[in-house]
């Protein structure tokens, strides 16, 4: 497995946000975490990131101890998140964003990388020396990805990524991810656009009230009733 | 001929109010936070360097020991406000209390000053007593132009390391949204005391500067610089290093100014009544939101 976690949790003062959830991604996999605003997605994947504090009685990411490794040392170990709300650098260029996106290298490549970017994606291209606040969502959501990308991850965290994009946008960005994960990259997505969720995903987790109520496959959870009641907050 | 030699002045006590604006609008910029330590790293370095002389030390020797003296309070500083308070307290930004410890910090400093060297006017050995030249009857002192000279090659090599370095990068990445980041793997906690030393560097250099100019300390020499130069700060534009320069110019001339036109005694109020007037007329400071101003550093 290259991400394991067992019994996480996540406690804001008396708010018990993520409850004794045990996730596994294994390498090459695309696992989408599912569940209504508020369920304890997001704090969940902030909480492998590092950037909320968590306890767990298993946390190994590629072989190493989340918990000896502070949020920024977990970056160049290979594991990124890229954050709801995309949250680029919009007083910085679309070229300087890429730059943070490398922050954690050292390596002479970093620069061919970003050409690569620039060669997948036309529009940043076209807009490198701009400040990023001038692109749209979409591109913004693109700049997100291919800034985490620059890290060289081996698992990427994507968090509700499709959120406030056009339904054209939202089927590029999937297709996106897919080609991703072609090109060997693993992947955690936390979403509320289930159905294509499950469509692109091939093990999903369902989370209700900060506890996982489901897990399996995508048939399996299109034919529970947790899945649904999950959403509409039965119980 | 004599408004013109003012003018001069002006920009050369000028220089020294753009680095501790500077200073200052660094730590907002990034942290969101007012130090008030920055009177106090300001003074020690000219007390320290006087206090090095008197035990027969080499002046030049004396002032890099104040700068450095400066620096490490500076650390001090960060390791006891503004990292102490985020540790305990979470996010210390959202809160005034880095703002009120670095005003403890302030008088502590002070009154150590006080308690070790004294609270007399001292002199200073001037090294350049008649180091001037003179331009179709212009007196430009050598030390005035120096500092002038020094401070905006100072801030204009601070600027370029934040445009085009990788530490400069990640402060300004910080400034702008420290938890986006951190998730590009910025060491948040490497990198806040480089903002701390760069200020400690900052107001001693400008210290430094002073003291040769005016080759003379005081343990309060600190407050009224600084105050002068928040107010080059604001008029500028806060957070603005563009702004702080530009503001602290504009203060060093009306000073001049005002002492040529009014007399020594309401020298404060036109620089304060300026800061008040423009506030009114543009409250976001000259370069606040403008195109300059909108890229922050």
């Amino acid at each position: 497995m290259l991400l394991e976690v067992e019994a996480l949790n996540v406690r804001y003062g008396r708010n018990h946000a993520v409850r004794d959830v045990s996730l596994s991604v294994a390498e090459g996999e695309i696992v989408t975490v599912l569940g209504a605003n508020g369920a304890g997605k997001s704090s969940l994947l902030k909480a492998i990131q590092g950037t909320v504090s968590s306890s767990s009685k298993v946390a190994r990411f590629s072989g190493n101890d989340l918990l000896s490794l502070s949020s920024h040392k977990r970056v160049s170990s290979g594991l990124v998140l890229v954050p709801e709300g995309r949250q680029i650098f919009v007083s910085m260029t679309v070229h300087e964003n890429l730059l943070m996106g490398a922050y954690c290298r050292r390596d002479t490549e970093v620069a061919a990388d970003i050409e690569g970017v620039y060669g997948r994606f036309p529009n940043l291209a076209q807009r490198r020396d701009l400040p990023a606040s001038v692109l749209s969502g979409g591109e913004q959501q693109m700049l997100a990805i291919s800034r985490a990308l620059l890290a060289r991850p081996t698992l990427m965290m994507l968090d509700e990524p499709s959120l406030g994009l056009s339904p054209i946008l939202v089927n590029q960005l999937f297709d996106l991810i897919t080609s991703l994960n072609r090109e060997g990259l693993s992947i955690l997505l936390v979403e509320q656009n289930t159905h294509k969720a499950l469509q692109t995903a091939a093990r999903g987790y369902v989370l209700e009230l900060g506890r996982v109520v489901v897990e399996g496959t995508p048939e399996q959870l299109r034919s529970g009733e947790q899945l649904e009641a999950a959403y509409l907050g039965a119980g | 001929m004599l408004l013109v030699q003012q003018l001069i002045s002006g920009l050369m006590i000028g220089g020294i109010y753009v680095m501790v604006a500077v200073a200052f609008t660094l730590t907002i910029g990034m942290l969101n936070f007012l130090n008030f330590t920055i009177p106090a790293l300001f003074m020690l370095a000219g007390m320290v360097a006087w206090g090095l002389t008197t035990v027969g030390i080499h002046w030049a020797i004396a002032l890099l020991g104040g700068v450095a003296t400066a620096t490490i309070a500076s650390l001090i500083v960060e390791r006891f406000t503004y990292r102490y308070m985020r540790v305990r307290y979470g996010d210390a930004t959202e809160h005034a209390l880095p703002l009120v410890s670095s005003l403890g910090f302030l008088i502590v400093f002070e009154h150590l000053v006080l308690i070790v060297l004294g609270s007399e006017i001292q002199r200073f050995p001037n090294p350049f007593s008649s180091a001037d030249f003179y331009i179709g009857g212009l007196i430009i002192g050598i030390p005035q132009l120096a500092s002038l000279v020094l401070a905006l090659l100072i801030v204009w090599g601070l600027s370029t390391m934040l445009k085009r370095s990788r530490v400069g990068r990640a402060l300004r990445s910080i400034a702008e949204n420290p938890d986006a980041s951190t998730l590009m793997g910025v060491n948040v906690n490497f990198i806040v005391p480089v903002v701390f030393i760069i200020t400690g560097l900052m107001a001693g250099i400008a210290g430094m500067l002073f003291t040769l100019n005016y080759a003379a300390v005081n343990a309060y020499m600190g407050d009224e610089v600084a105050a002068k130069a928040i107010a080059g700060m604001v008029i500028g534009g806060l957070g603005n290093i563009w702004g702080a320069i530009a503001g602290g110019l504009i203060v060093g001339v009306t000073e001049v100014l005002a002492i040529h036109f009014f007399g020594a005694d309401i020298v404060k109020i036109p620089i304060w009544g300026l800061l008040l007037v423009l506030l009114i007329i543009r409250p976001s400071g000259l370069f606040g939101h403008t195109a300059i101003g909108k890229g922050k550093f």
